[in-house]
């Protein structure tokens, strides 16, 4: 019972119906790529830094002027900072993790030019480098004291006896094996031996493959701009940072503070595309659920108007009010799943559409059914008010002339 | 007649209000949507100088690795900047038209107050040929000439950004500026300028604001200038001084020509192949011979301006407008079945088909049109939006008259190719056909 007058309604006027489910196909297929995308971003933007990022402020300093000592400059500035209260670790570093600035190296395990070698990004800091950043060694040892010197732009030093790797970089180098204690070769084919693995730590490209890939060379960089990492106590970031940006002003006139930034906001600052991206889909996602939700309801409550007189005939011949309301929500079911059925169809050619001309990875299939089943109870949540109010039609309706 | 049918649209519009701002709020965001997702990518893809991109030329040569290709992806690619003492040479040898070596730096300034502390001011590092290959429009005074390039002249062009931090905006030609502890002379200031994309750095940001001040290329020695843009390395050489760096085989350098016609592009192309051979001579560019220049939409292309994601939200919006036009056109027809009693009764007393069709026709266009009107203010607010996420430079994207119009004619155009089919049905009512069974 039911499939008679729905059928026949249907078959009636079959564009309408016929467009309601071209238009759910293609919202389908948008909100379903788009809400993969949206994941991937959000899952990006979260992935684990292997850092303690809301407690670590960045300082940009720049010197100038000829009467200016790089070396003192750098090392009263990082002893004002550690005599800062609340301020545990600090380092000079030739770079800032996450900002997307930085530089890349090629690393070997057998000194041959020929060979190809392991992309990585590189890092030059001293001994309270792993605990400014708050990243933890999983194995092996930090830089001794003695190991950190200061680097100026014209030095032209010899490879590190020691560094250290991240586990990533130490699988892509070894695989396998253990890489502690081992020897790898630099593009001038020196020498280096990992005395330490950093079991996770993020570089410097936010959207590089090889992200976790980093090599930690001891030294401290004693540059015109120098980038100085320090760690505070958790939650004293945002009444520290303006107290260490006044005092390393005051300090020493013949070099500029540039910033004092969080390395969450650099980090963030990093992801600012995904984040546009996710926060656009989702606007977009939004809009046309509601949309597709709102056209549902609207013309469900127009062919309940129209159909006063049918019902009511339906009613005064013994249909009970359920028989209404399932007749209206079996109608929308069955437009519904005929759509979803075609925008299954074209969810796949738009995601292979993506992946072919984009470069974005393939959509995972368990978003298929989770779709459908989300689509299925929408629109029979839109069209429960209309049916509610086709089943209130008086049987008594039947006898009227309108 | 016209306003006898805008009239009938109208009454028809008010008799279904829930219908009728269903089809405006489908049309208005669907526009809104769409026209967002195209502003930005017609401001990524448009042509950032339309009246010198096709005699512009970006150069690059392949001093690269003898052992393996720049990008290993594309390995039929040159790396695309050049190393300092090539592009110096270039300079001087000045076989184009007009050319430009350049990079991005930064430099402090010491203003002359007591009080004011010096600051840090982003400088593009460029020849002096720059300002007339860019047409650069300057407020007061002008760019360098060759002369002050050879000379080593300390002189500056700040943008009037500058000028109005140093010297309250006025006309500050002839006047002083300390830099790194030099004096440096004022010689222009220049208006706004904002090509967008901003294609002679696609490398460094190809949507940033542009520099504070430009300095010539010739003092980068003296004042030993290093670049705070990309620079690609890959041999491994002993550098211990400032002067090494810049006569190493590092590669931090953009450089520009202009050429007028092909026969000089050609002609160039064969002058960059001798100077490389020259070079091959001497031990460098051990890579097969391999030199390209790239005009402005060219080297737009290279760089894939465009970002992928524009495309993709493009792409996905107008599904989007397709959404909105399926939900206008299955309400138009709901609509229109509604209405077939008052058609048959028009039709009864003589209107004709044709009258019918164009009645029907005149009240979509009117959706369309106040569809499109909203949607535009939505796009507006999209933008905005945008410009917040992105943290993009304030009026980058904007709405253009041509984005304006295309807006309101898009959403009257579907509006209407939505009418027609349901129009077309409603006209196939006959004659008081309908008034028998009431």
């Amino acid at each position: 019972m039911g499939f008679g007058p729905m059928m026949s309604s249907l078959m009636r006027s079959k564009t309408g119906p016929l467009l309601v489910a071209l238009q759910i196909a293609v919202t389908l297929a948008i909100v379903i790529n788009s809400l993969f995308i949206v994941v991937q971003r959000v899952e990006k933007i979260n992935r684990e830094t292997g850092m303690d990022i809301n407690n670590v402020v960045v300082v940009y300093v720049r010197g100038f002027g000829d009467n200016l000592d790089v070396v003192s400059s750098i090392t009263n500035d990082i002893n004002l900072l550690k005599s800062i209260p609340g301020v545990v670790a600090a380092t000079v570093s030739n770079h800032v993790p996450l900002s997307g600035s930085g530089s890349g190296t090629g690393l070997r395990t057998i000194a041959d030019e020929t060979i190809d070698s392991v992309n990585t990004a590189r890092y030059r800091w001293g001994e309270e480098g792993l605990e400014a950043l708050g990243i933890e060694l999983a194995r092996g040892r930090n830089f001794f004291p003695e190991e950190v010197n200061y680097i100026l732009p014209d030095d032209n030093i010899p490879a590190p006896p020691s560094i250290l790797v991240t586990q990533d970089l130490a699988d892509d180098l070894f695989g396998e094996e253990d890489a502690l204690g081992k020897t790898v070769y630099w593009g001038s084919m020196e020498p280096s031996t990992i005395v330490g693995i950093i079991g996770h730590m993020q570089g410097s490209w936010v959207s590089w493959d090889k992200l976790n890939n980093v090599v930690i060379q001891p030294g401290k960089p004693a540059y015109t701009t120098n980038k100085y990492l320090i760690r505070v106590e958790d939650g004293m970031r945002d009444e520290l940072m303006p107290i260490i940006e006044q005092q390393l002003g005051e300090s020493n006139r013949l070099r500029i503070v540039k910033s004092v930034r969080s390395l969450e906001e650099i980090a963030s600052r990093s992801y600012r595309r995904d984040r546009g991206m996710a926060i656009i889909l989702t606007i977009v996602i939004t809009l046309l659920i509601a949309l597709t939700a709102l056209v549902i309801v609207g013309l469900s409550s127009f062919h309940v108007a129209q159909r006063t007189k049918q019902i009511g005939t339906r009613r005064a011949l013994g249909a009970k009010r359920m028989d209404i309301v399932r007749q209206f929500m079996l109608e929308n079911w069955l437009i519904t799943t005929a759509g979803a059925l075609f925008g299954v169809l074209l969810t796949v050619v738009v995601a292979y559409w993506l992946e072919v001309s984009f470069e974005l990875p393939r959509l995972d299939w368990r978003y298929l059914p989770i779709g459908v089943v989300s689509l299925w109870i929408l629109s029979a949540l839109a069209v429960l008010e209309p049916a509610r109010r086709a089943a209130s039609v008086p049987p008594a309706v039947a006898t009227r002339s309108v | 007649m016209f306003n006898y049918n805008v009239k009938l649209a109208l009454k028809s519009m008010r008799r279904n209000p829930i219908m009728t701002s269903l089809m405006v709020a489908a049309i208005a965001v669907g526009i809104g949507v769409s026209m967002t997702t195209l502003t930005v990518h017609y401001m990524m893809s448009g042509d950032p100088i339309p009246e010198k991109s096709d005699v512009l030329f970006a150069v690059a040569m392949d001093s690269w690795s003898p052992l393996r290709p720049f990008d290993e992806d594309y390995p039929e690619r040159p790396p695309h900047q050049l190393t300092f003492h090539d592009a110096e040479r270039l300079v001087e040898m000045a076989q184009a038209k007009r050319q430009t070596a350049m990079f991005e730096s930064s430099l402090i300034i010491e203003p002359d107050g007591q009080d004011e502390l010096p600051f840090e001011a982003g400088a593009r590092v460029a020849s002096g040929d720059f300002f007339a290959m860019f047409n650069v429009p300057f407020i007061y005074g002008g760019g360098w000439d060759r002369s002050a390039d050879e000379s080593r002249a300390s002189v500056v062009v700040l943008t009037r950004d500058l000028n109005e931090r140093l010297f309250g905006g006025e006309d500050s030609v002839g006047r002083r500026v300390t830099m790194q502890g030099r004096q440096f002379q004022v010689v222009g200031v220049i208006d706004n300028w904002e090509p967008t994309p901003r294609f002679y750095d696609p490398i460094n940001g190809g949507f940033q604001e542009i520099n504070e001040m430009f300095i010539p290329y010739s003092l980068t020695l003296g004042l030993e200038l290093g670049s705070t843009g990309s620079d690609w390395g890959w041999k491994s050489e002993d550098i211990t001084s400032f002067e090494q760096w810049l006569n190493s085989e590092a590669l931090w350098v953009q450089y520009f020509v202009e050429l007028d016609n092909p026969r000089d592009r050609d002609e160039y192309l064969s002058y960059l192949n001798a100077y490389v051979g020259e070079q091959k001579k001497r031990g460098r560019f051990e890579r097969p011979l391999n030199n390209e220049i790239y005009n402005v939409m060219e080297w737009m292309a290279f760089h894939e301006v465009v970002a992928n994601d524009a495309k993709v939200l493009l792409g996905l919006s107008f599904m989007f407008l397709l959404v909105c036009l399926l939900s206008t056109i299955a309400l138009l027809l709901t609509k229109f079945v509604g209405k077939t009693v008052e058609i048959s009764l028009r039709r009864a007393l003589g209107a004709s088909r044709r009258v019918i069709f164009k009645q029907q026709i005149v009240e979509v266009a009117l959706i369309g049109f106040a569809g499109g009107l909203i949607g535009l203010g939505l796009a507006r607010l999209g933008l905005s939006g945008i410009e917040a996420v992105y943290d993009a430079p304030p009026g980058l994207v904007r709405l253009d008259w041509v984005m304006m119009f295309s807006a309101i004619g898009i959403s009257i155009v579907s509006g209407m190719i939505a009418g027609l089919y349901p129009a077309w049905r409603v006209c196939q009512v006959p004659p008081a056909a309908q008034l028998k069974t009431q």
